[in-house]
């Protein structure tokens, strides 16, 4: 079933793809026989095709995700979102001790030890990342 | 030959003075560590570390032999995240995460990751070695390259990729087409029209190919590992001291020297690069060993394959830059730019007119190597040891890095949230068994694919003979066909 | 890693020892690609030629993405009167204005600051090709464009290809019906050239040099007004050969437009003051650019007559409805 809804959604997405390829793209002249729309068309066909067979015949039967996972999968989503969100708000160490305290805590750690392993990670990283090989990292907040 | 002699010795004369051999080593050292982090690859290791270079007003063999440092340091490094976290280090480690990581799941992490050095420094000593002795000549066959022959190369590519197809053909053949239209976004090469970018800006040069390898390999690990916790199904490893052995050298000595000469020609030609190379060696490895091999459940030589070749590419893009001034990869681009902000012409009379540069530019890489391969073996059981940390600080800690790999590249937000969303989606496609390697290939090779056969096209005019009109094309085909047809074959004649 | 910060340091701490100008205290030129390309190239021209004029160095930024739409949408929208940034920009930047790529701005929707200097486009050919002047690469594109197979190295409607474009165009020819081959920068393209794949290159000046030292390609023609300097001073211009074709690829600055007109002003002082030296002449040299100097008005007015060329030419082929 999930197999299913999965090459249902995916056909859906590859006809748009297909429709666009087919109808939308084209170049106002081009030098090469096939143009922009050829490569998409053929990529279109194959991949509905394909789509088609496993939405006919599919062989995974479900997810086999239990409810309490669900859960705990939509937090973590929810918690990077939040992480990318205010990476450059907050900056790379505020952003960082915050996603590593909760994410920790979600699997697991203690709020001592989460909150430990976030402000080091978040310190550490900056210093070794953004001080020593000088990658470019946020510095949000705190302006050094 | 004896130019070759004289030239050597100029460049092992620069190389060797303590400042640039101090250079050299923390060029490989940073390299190694920008290479580990997952995301930033050499490309942009020596993108990110070229103005500092620059800044820091060293002469110009020096700068380079820093930043060629970093440049193999890190493609060197590019294994390790591959390995442990299955998360791959940078666009030519991905091959690595299908044997590295099983190794690593299997109390082997300590006998991968040193594997994996010899095999790197075996590729990239090989390369330079071939470099010192063939470049001009190779530079030659380079140039001689049509895209008619890219468009062989890749339809031999694919044809080395058919041994990947798992259990359900029709799921493989869909993960590689979804990579090829992932490729198609953004603005076409020949004609410049905008495809599927739907008006966003940061999508008119394309998806990066990192934030694709990323979301689908780095965040779908994580989410994958969320989910094992949950269920209870994962457990800390015990600290491992596993290392390589004689006997894995010996065993893996064909598919070393094999690979190391297929991911230097890769290398050599511009425009493919260590993916391709990695991808090509891991594939035909893996068709040579047939049944007896345990490909993608942790044998040796599918982690050796890659390993050797991305190395080896790495060297051999700096052929036609340092002969012809042309890059040969967008790594090579980023070191001629460099050429050209200290004011040296790269170009084909680099060897006469800065032999200093050039000479010592090869001798840094023969220094490099070996610098690697002693920077790297003693840190293997400090990596190992990365996987005895408790599993609610290790999946937590393989986005944090993700992120700093992603962000510092670009530093567009925008990105993060990209690298989430196909993380998401590669975690439901590795649930529904769809393997995940055929979408990043599809997506590396697409583009390299559909670009060169309408350039042959519109060199021929239209006409769809040049595409087999070289010797090197009619080679390719033949070694496509050999390669899916001999191991059917084979099978067939064991069978009888 | 150690002399890497204390120079960072010292460099840090010279700069703020000096009090800063009023308005820009924090000199900053962003090129809008990743490091190593032509638009670092165009900062560190300013980072270089400008050291002079500024208390504090001009830090040169990243800011790739959508080949520079990114960059040119954030001066639209958050960073529209920022006093300390100015962004590098290229005669393809105009182009990819031009042609819609940055969405709705136009040429308008920026203030134009001062050019780093220029370069000019070529046309070359192997050293071993039969042509042995623009007048016979004109005749054979006369006789049938698409028996003659130009390369270069950008996308229909790039700067590269608007070169072979005018070509054509000088000879009345039809621009769409040449064999033009796109390749994926400059580098693959000179490698298409060398290996035979192209016969006509229509590339840059700046990228010649080395291959005429070597000898590898023959230099046809350059699109300039007048000659250039050594060592391409031998190379006739297209319009000496009675071809009435030029291409200046313009590279330089431009700022968000709400900047205010003192902080445009200064540094358009700065830029002028620099113009001055023959330490900036250098500066452009050395960066593989030939010498143009146009700032203000001046450049808005030459930023609008080179869009309102392309445009046209853009229009008329259909590039743009």
């Amino acid at each position: 079933m999930a197999d299913r809804i999965f090459a249902g959604v995916m056909l859906l997405v590859t006809l748009a793809y297909g429709w666009l390829a087919f109808f939308a793209i084209s170049a106002p002249f081009q030098y090469d026989p096939l143009g922009p729309e050829t490569w998409p068309q053929i990529l279109s066909i194959v991949t509905a095709l394909c789509f088609a067979v496993i939405l006919l015949r599919p062989d995974t039967d479900s997810m086999q995700v239990a409810r309490p996972t669900w859960i705990r999968l939509s937090l973590t989503v929810v918690l990077l979102l939040g992480y990318a969100e205010l990476y450059e708000r907050l900056g790379f160490i505020i952003a960082t001790a915050l996603f590593g305290t909760l994410a920790s805590r979600m699997l697991g750690a203690t709020w001592l030890k989460g909150f430990l392993f976030g402000a080091v990670i978040g310190v550490a990283g900056y210093l070794l990342c953004a001080e020593l090989l000088e990658l470019n990292l946020p510095s949000g907040l705190l302006t050094f | 030959m004896s130019e070759v002699l004289n030239g050597l010795a100029t460049g092992f004369g620069v190389a060797l003075s303590p400042f640039n051999l101090m250079l050299v080593a923390f060029g490989c050292f940073a390299g190694t560590l920008i290479g580990a982090l997952p995301g930033i690859g050499p490309i942009n290791g020596v993108a990110i570390l070229l103005p500092i270079a620059y800044g820091l007003g060293l002469p110009p063999e020096s700068a380079l032999i820093l930043l060629a440092g970093i440049y193999y340091g890190a493609e060197f490094g590019g294994r390790i995240s591959s390995i442990l976290l299955n998360v791959p280090g940078d666009a030519g480690a991905v091959m690595t995460t299908l044997d590295g990581n099983p190794m690593a799941r299997k109390g082997e992490a300590g006998r991968a990751l040193s594997i994996s050095a010899i095999a790197s420094f075996i590729g990239g000593t090989v390369a330079v070695v071939l470099m010192t002795l063939f470049g001009p000549l190779l530079s030659k066959f380079a140039v001689a390259f049509s895209p008619s022959d890219y468009v062989a190369l890749m339809v031999f590519a694919f044809a080395s990729l058919a041994s990947l197809v798992g259990a359900n053909p029709v799921k493989t053949l869909v993960g590689a087409s979804m990579g090829l239209m992932l490729a198609t976004i953004g603005v076409d090469a020949n004609t410049g029209v905008t495809r599927y970018t739907f008006g966003v800006p940061d999508l008119l040069a394309g998806i990066d190919f990192l934030i694709v390898v990323i979301g689908l390999f780095g965040m779908a690990e994580l989410f994958h590992l969320v989910e094992q916790q949950a269920t209870g199904k994962l457990k800390t490893l015990p600290i491992d001291s596993s290392f390589v052995k004689w006997a894995d050298i010996v065993f893996g000595r064909w598919t070393l020297i094999r690979s190391s000469l297929i991911g230097f020609v890769i290398g050599v030609l511009p425009g493919t690069g260590a993916s391709v190379a990695s991808a090509v060696t891991y594939g035909t490895e893996k068709r040579i060993a047939g049944k007896s091999g345990t490909f993608g459940e942790g044998d040796v030589r599918g982690l050796m394959a890659p390993e050797a070749a991305n190395n080896a590419s790495a060297a051999g893009a700096m052929v036609p830059m340092l002969t012809l001034g042309i890059p040969g990869s967008g790594t090579t681009a980023i070191l001629l730019g460099a050429l050209l902000m200290f004011n040296i012409q790269p170009g084909p009379l680099l060897f006469t007119q800065h032999p200093e540069i050039a000479w010592g530019l090869i001798a840094s890489m023969y220094i490099g190597n070996i610098a690697l391969l002693i920077i790297n073996l003693p840190l293997v059981g400090l990596f190992a040891r990365m996987l005895t940390l408790p599993q609610h600080y290790l999946t937590p800690l393989i986005a944090i890095l993700a992120f700093i790999g992603i962000y510092s590249i670009v530093g567009n937000p925008f990105d993060l949230f990209m690298i989430i969303g196909l993380g998401i989606f590669g975690w439901i496609l590795r649930k529904l068994d769809f393997s995940l390697a055929p979408v990043i290939l599809g997506f590396v090779l697409g583009s390299l694919f559909e670009n060169n056969l309408r350039r042959a096209l519109s060199i021929s005019g239209g006409d769809w003979g040049i595409l087999v009109q070289s010797w090197q094309s009619l080679f390719l085909y033949g070694l496509a066909v050999l390669v899916v047809i001999v191991p059917l074959i084979l099978s067939r004649r064991r069978r009888a | 890693m150690k002399f890497v910060r204390t120079t960072v340091l010292g460099a840090v701490m010279a700069a703020c020892a000096f009090p800063a100008l009023a308005e820009i205290n924090r000199p900053e030129c962003i090129a809008p690609a990743q490091p190593g390309g032509g638009f670092d190239l165009t900062c560190r021209v300013a980072q270089q030629g400008l050291a002079p004029q500024f208390d504090r160095p001009v830090e040169v930024t990243f800011m790739p993405g959508g080949i520079g739409a990114v960059a040119f949408n954030m001066f639209n929208s958050t960073r529209t009167d920022d006093p300390n940034a100015i962004v590098a920009f290229s005669s393809g930047s105009l182009l990819n204005l031009i042609t819609g790529k940055y969405g709705k701005w136009t040429e308008n929707d920026a203030r134009w600051l001062a050019t780093a200097g220029a370069d000019y486009g070529v046309v070359a050919v192997r050293a071993d090709s039969p042509y042995h002047s623009l007048e016979e690469v004109m005749a054979a594109l006369k006789a049938d464009p698409s028996k003659v197979v130009v390369g270069a190295g950008g996308s229909v409607g790039s700067q590269d290809w608007m070169k072979a474009a005018l070509l054509l165009k000088a000879i009345d020819g039809d621009p769409r019906r040449m064999r033009y081959v796109a390749f994926d920068g400059g580098g693959d393209a000179i490698a298409g050239l060398l290996g035979g794949s192209i016969q006509i290159y229509t590339g840059d000046a700046g990228e010649m040099v080395p291959h005429i030292d070597a000898g590898d390609l023959r230099v046809l023609a350059v699109m300039s007004d007048e000659r250039l300097e050594a060592p391409m001073d031998v190379i006739p211009t297209a319009k000496e050969q009675g071809y009435d074709v030029s291409w200046t690829i313009l590279r330089g600055f431009y700022m968000g437009k709400e900047t205010s007109d003192a902080d445009y002003q200064a540094w358009l002082d700065a830029f002028r003051t620099a113009y001055d030296t023959p330490e900036f002449a250098e500066t452009q040299r050395s960066h593989g650019l030939m010498p143009l100097d146009v700032s203000g008005d001046e450049l808005k007015a030459m930023v609008a007559e080179q869009s309102a060329t392309l445009r046209s030419l853009a229009t008329e082929i259909g590039l743009i409805q």
